[in-house]
């Protein structure tokens, strides 16, 4: 039969954001796959350069809707590094707060788009119905649903009442009822595992070779967890686990993302029980002293990677950022090769695309 | 005449048969949506999708074959038009013979050889393989189907729908002989209709909407239409071959009952959307080849032996 | 029972959703109440602000303009189209002047109709 050619292109019903992917196929076997972006590109990197560091954070944190408050996190955490800022520990406690609740409801977003594109529409209502949760938790702590604008240079822009507090508490137990529900689920759905099984595994070796990061590496067998490696303050006293998996295929991907979910409320009940009075905030100057700085950082879909350099101005003179999404779109296209038409959509979600994260 | 006027156009003929299939979307829709915790459609939704769809402009792509495209959509309601008035509702069949049940399952294929036909002739690249995937999901799951049918006729010694339906008014339900056949039916069914979890045909991640991509328009709402009345029309069909009773004495107590009954599979086929997920060209083929037939050809070496 | 209960796990979440109802809210129909924290459109203290410029200055879309005299005769002009909602103009106050309200700034076809003069200060 003749080779004819998908455009997984600008529009489709798999993509939330706009990207470009060529798929050769013949038959119901895919040949290979070509790649482009830079459809969301906005020029961030050189817009920071244009506006002080305080202008900065909000922009930053339009980088990506989901990961939005790791981006912000990562900067604050760079430019305090250049300064040579304290941030008290209780706003260290918030911050890593903020981080797993938006883990948690980035993973259950992915899990409800898995879940649709292979035709299981009632767990993609269940999860996103399960995030609204945590998006009314986020209203209340911070003002806005999803760019919460908390962060600011020195430490944080609000405090944690009893309130809140309270209100934590309860949603993480609502929220671990329901991910023993979904790990039931997940666990004994025959035609799920049965259309993620098998599909598009990666090796150890290959993963390490292409520099993939986040759950795809870890379900890959790589144990690499910069929450863990290269911890941001709080995280050295907290107790979590690494979840990492030997097969490496599209079922191994859930699994690790599930388990997180699991381990992230875990961090959250002792952020809760275990966080010291003080204040949110330290002063910061205006202007940064000249040097330059690497941050890294656990975003929901893998590390995260600041350079920041200054000049001693307001100014800063050269930001760079690389996300999580561009090596494992790295091995998107090897993915892509010897499997059905009706992988694609296991395989796209699988790799958590985010590509206003990957062109900036 | 008037007669036959009334059967054709009214009842059990277009005005009933379309009634029907815009009632069996809304409850299907609606049931969907309970399930996932929304509200749903109002009553009135899939008249007003036909009514829409009447006012969209009509465009194909150039080269397409235009008087296929215009004659495929028509024969395919013919054909499920026709079905239906051979289907009794509630006892009452206007035209039943001996071997209808046969015509009606020839007829009811006809919107997949449609079907096929219509993503042959549009340009493009997702209409072949959905048009693929559809040939070949009915290798898979219309043996199996076919296999299991035949249990109820050979039960009742009849080939006409209403002579099954009449036998199970001294012989009981027939779903409660034939337990494995029923579901072997209502999985034939899943397929025919290309429901979830087998509609692999027109998945929307996949093949974005598989032959009928790049239809629009009247054609379209007559496409969707068909989908609707063969649904219904195979809905009529399995209660009457599974559940009988049609002949009761008092007719309201008849058409009740059948009501309940069509509408207890339209629970049954909506759950069974709900909670699988779609399966694969080649795990399908797998399934119905390894799984369906062997137990189909068990249930109908049982009713033999039973029979004997 | 609990075998049987975990292989039909997702049977189950279907009943409770039929038990529970729907979780949507009609909006236009019922009343949405906003958190206090919520950040919606910009408000002013008129006797608190002094004209000092920080908040235009450090606003990341350009949305407050102080167009300045002399140190008595000045203008603080807000454009809600403009806004982000990021609350930078509120930290960087001094004086605490400036801040969120949690009203919604409506949808308009012409941004520069909806252009407010916060304060508007003469001698």
């Amino acid at each position: 039969m003749e080779k004819t050619n998908i455009p997984i292109g600008p529009q489709h019903p798999l993509l939330k954001e706009p990207l470009r992917l060529n798929i050769e196929i013949d038959g119901e076997q895919v040949l290979g796959s070509y790649l482009r972006l830079g459809y969301v590109h906005r020029g961030i990197e050189k817009l920071a350069q244009t506006r002080n560091y305080n202008q900065n954070i909000p922009l930053i944190e339009r980088v990506c809707g989901i990961c939005s408050y790791v981006h912000t996190t990562t900067y604050c955490r760079a430019v305090e590094e250049l300064l040579g800022l304290e941030v008290p520990e209780r706003a260290q406690y918030i911050r890593a707060l903020m981080c797993e609740l938006e883990r948690v409801h980035s993973h259950l977003l992915w899990l409800g788009i898995l879940a649709k594109h292979i035709g299981l529409d009632m767990i993609f209502m269940h999860t996103w119905n399960d995030r609204e949760l945590i998006l009314d938790i986020m209203e209340a702590l911070s003002g806005g649903r999803i760019a919460h604008a908390v962060n600011q240079i020195g430490g944080v822009r609000f405090d944690l009442k009893a309130e809140h507090a309270e209100m934590i508490e309860d949603a993480v137990k609502k929220l671990n009822q329901e991910y023993h529900q979904l790990d039931e689920i997940l666990e004994n759905e025959p035609t799920l595992r049965g259309r993620t099984q098998g599909v598009a595994p990666i090796s150890t070796e290959e993963a390490k070779r292409y520099c993939v990061v986040g759950p795809v590496a870890r379900a890959s067998g790589v144990d690499v967890d910069m929450r863990r490696d290269d911890p941001m303050p709080p995280y050295d006293k907290l107790d979590f686990q690494v979840i990492t998996h030997a097969d490496g295929d599209a079922w191994a991907r859930t699994y690790v993302r599930l388990q997180e979910i699991r381990q992230s409320l875990h961090i959250c009940d002792q952020i809760i029980d275990s966080i010291s009075e003080g204040p949110t905030s330290v002063r910061a100057r205006r202007k940064v002293p000249p040097g330059e700085v690497v941050m890294r950082s656990e975003a929901p879909r893998g590390e995260v990677f600041y350079y920041l350099r200054s000049d001693g101005s307001e100014y800063p003179a050269r930001l760079k950022i690389r996300t999580p999404t561009l090596p494992v779109l790295g091995i998107l296209p090897k993915q892509l090769s010897e499997i059905h038409v009706a992988d694609i959509p296991v395989v796209l979600a699988g790799v958590d695309l985010c590509v206003a994260c990957a062109d900036r | 005449m008037a007669e036959t006027l009334f059967i054709l156009l009214i009842f059990p003929g277009i005005a009933f048969q379309l009634v029907s299939s815009w009632l069996f979307e809304w409850l299907d829709r609606k049931f969907q949506a309970l399930f996932q915790r929304r509200v749903g459609p109002r009553w009135f939704q899939p008249l007003a999708d036909m009514l829409k769809l009447f006012s969209k402009e009509d465009i194909l792509p150039l080269g397409t074959n235009e008087f296929a495209a215009a004659v495929l959509p028509l024969t395919s309601i013919a054909a499920v038009l026709t079905a239906g008035i051979y289907v009794p509702i509630a006892g009452f069949s206007p035209a039943s013979f001996e071997g209808d049940l046969i015509v009606i399952l020839f007829l009811l294929s006809f919107p997949t050889f449609t079907y096929y036909l219509a993503g042959i002739i549009s340009m493009g690249v997702y209409n072949d393989l959905g048009a693929g995937r559809a040939l070949l999901q009915f290798f898979s799951y219309e043996v199996p189907l076919l296999l299991a049918l035949s249990g109820p006729a050979l039960m009742a010694g009849s080939w006409s729908i209403q002579g099954i339906a009449s036998a199970q008014l001294e012989m009981g339900p027939f779903v409660l002989f034939q337990p494995l056949g029923f579901i072997l039916a209502v999985v034939g069914l899943i397929g025919k209709l290309k429901r979830d979890p087998l509609d692999i045909p027109k998945a929307k991640s996949e093949v974005i909407a598989g032959s009928l991509t790049e239809f629009t328009g009247v054609k379209l709402a007559f496409w969707n239409m068909v989908v609707n009345i063969q649904a219904v029309v195979g809905i009529f069909l399995l209660v009457n071959l599974y559940f009988g009773w049609s002949d009761i004495a008092a007719p309201a107590l008849a058409i009740s009952v059948f009501f309940l009954e069509s509408i207890l599979m339209m629970v049954v086929l909506s759950t069974a959307s709900a909670v699988f997920a779609r399966l694969r060209i080649d795990q399908l083929a797998g399934f119905g080849w390894r799984v369906l037939v062997p137990l189909a050809l068990v249930q109908l070496l049982a009713v033999i032996l039973i029979g004997a | 029972m609990a075998w049987l209960k975990k292989r039909l796990a997702l049977l189950l979440s279907l009943l409770d959703a039929l038990i529970e109802g729907s979780e949507t809210v009609s909006y236009p129909e019922t009343e949405m109440e906003l958190p206090n924290g919520y950040r919606g459109a910009i408000q002013l203290d008129p006797e608190k602000c002094t004209g000092c410029g920080l908040c235009a200055r450090d606003c990341p879309a350009n949305a407050l303009e102080l167009v300045k005299e002399s140190k008595s005769d000045y203008k603080l002009i807000y454009h809600p189209a403009r806004c982000a909602y990021c609350g930078q103009c509120e930290l960087s106050c001094h004086r605490g002047a400036i801040s969120h309200s949690n009203r919604l700034t409506g949808s308009t076809k012409d941004p520069d109709s909806i252009v407010v003069i916060l304060k508007d200060q003469k001698e």
